[in-house]
């Protein structure tokens, strides 16, 4: 009984040649590395493109705030000489009134 | 004790904003003229603080003897105020404004330098120095004429010999010695 178990056993797990279509089918199936290598290469591709982009934008920005710190900085310099020339302007007035006032008097003190 | 840590630090924090904003000795609350900006013909109005006057210097060429010495004034100096009206005709003087500025122009460290009236033109002008330790650390000028109006306000340590280096440029005339 065990013995005639073990053959139907035995036949039923004999190697059997799959043949060669068969093969190639399932290495096909199992190994598909090239394409999916350029799938990723593809979808990786963008990395240096924002990169890239990431670059250009940090150049313009930094551009652009120098370019606003020179106008700043250039307008607080008109500024700062246009309040030099106002304060000047009102102490030249301060003299010149003083001068104008005391001008007689040092005549009259000079006696001439 | 953990209240009393608590509340020290809540004190702290809420008086850290008002010891910050504290203006600076020799800087005076402008009063706001901008009624008078209507009838103006041309208005100044120059706000430069610490940070405004470090960026101009760096746009000022030490090379230029001009640019260096007006470089040289500004570096100790905390603030500049400006605030001048031009008229077309007689204007109103903001009397109230005006006055305002003067009360704070009566506090310690201020004193009057120079005080000029002239009846016959109608002008005034008085210039106030604050002085701490024998040190200027502002410069106050109220200039009235007939057309025109200018407060001038410039904030740290003045350096009147440095003034006197300017003379000829700008126009800034000769200052008396200081003493």
């Amino acid at each position: 009984m065990n013995e005639e178990f073990d053959e139907q056993l035995r036949r039923a797990l004999r190697p059997v040649d799959p043949g060669e279509a068969f093969t190639a089918r399932v290495l096909a199936r199992i190994s598909p590395e090239p394409r999916n290598l350029r799938v990723r290469w593809r979808r990786a591709a963008w990395i240096p493109a924002a990169l890239a982009a990431s670059a250009l934008l940090a150049v313009v920005g930094l551009h652009e705030w120098q370019q606003r710190q020179k106008e700043a900085g250039l307008a607080a310099r008109t500024q700062v000489l246009e309040a030099l020339r106002v304060t000047s302007q009102k102490l030249d007035l301060a003299y010149r009134l003083i001068n104008t006032s005391s001008r007689p008097a040092s005549d009259r003190d000079s006696g001439a | 004790m953990g209240k009393l840590v608590g509340t020290l630090l809540v004190v702290s924090l809420v008086s850290l904003p008002v010891f910050a904003a504290a203006p600076p000795l020799g800087q005076l609350a402008l009063p706001s003229l901008e009624s008078l900006e209507p009838q103006a013909k041309d208005s100044v109005s120059i706000s430069l603080d610490a940070s405004l006057l470090a960026v101009a210097a760096r746009f000022l060429d030490s090379g230029q003897p001009e640019d260096r010495a007006v470089k040289e004034i500004i570096a100790g100096l905390q603030g500049v105020y400006v605030r001048s009206f031009t008229f077309d005709h007689a204007f109103v003087y903001p009397a109230n404004a005006i006055d305002s500025l003067r009360k704070q122009l009566h506090t310690a460290c201020w004193q009057s330098i120079m005080s000029v009236r002239k009846g016959n033109e109608d002008s005034t002008v008085d210039i106030f120095i604050c002085q701490l330790q024998q040190k200027a650390r502002g410069l106050a000028i109220i200039a009235v004429e007939p057309r025109e109006l200018t407060i001038v306000n410039i904030v740290g340590a003045i350096d009147l010999d440095k003034l006197h280096r300017l003379e000829g440029h700008f126009g800034i005339p000769r200052l008396p010695e200081a003493k």
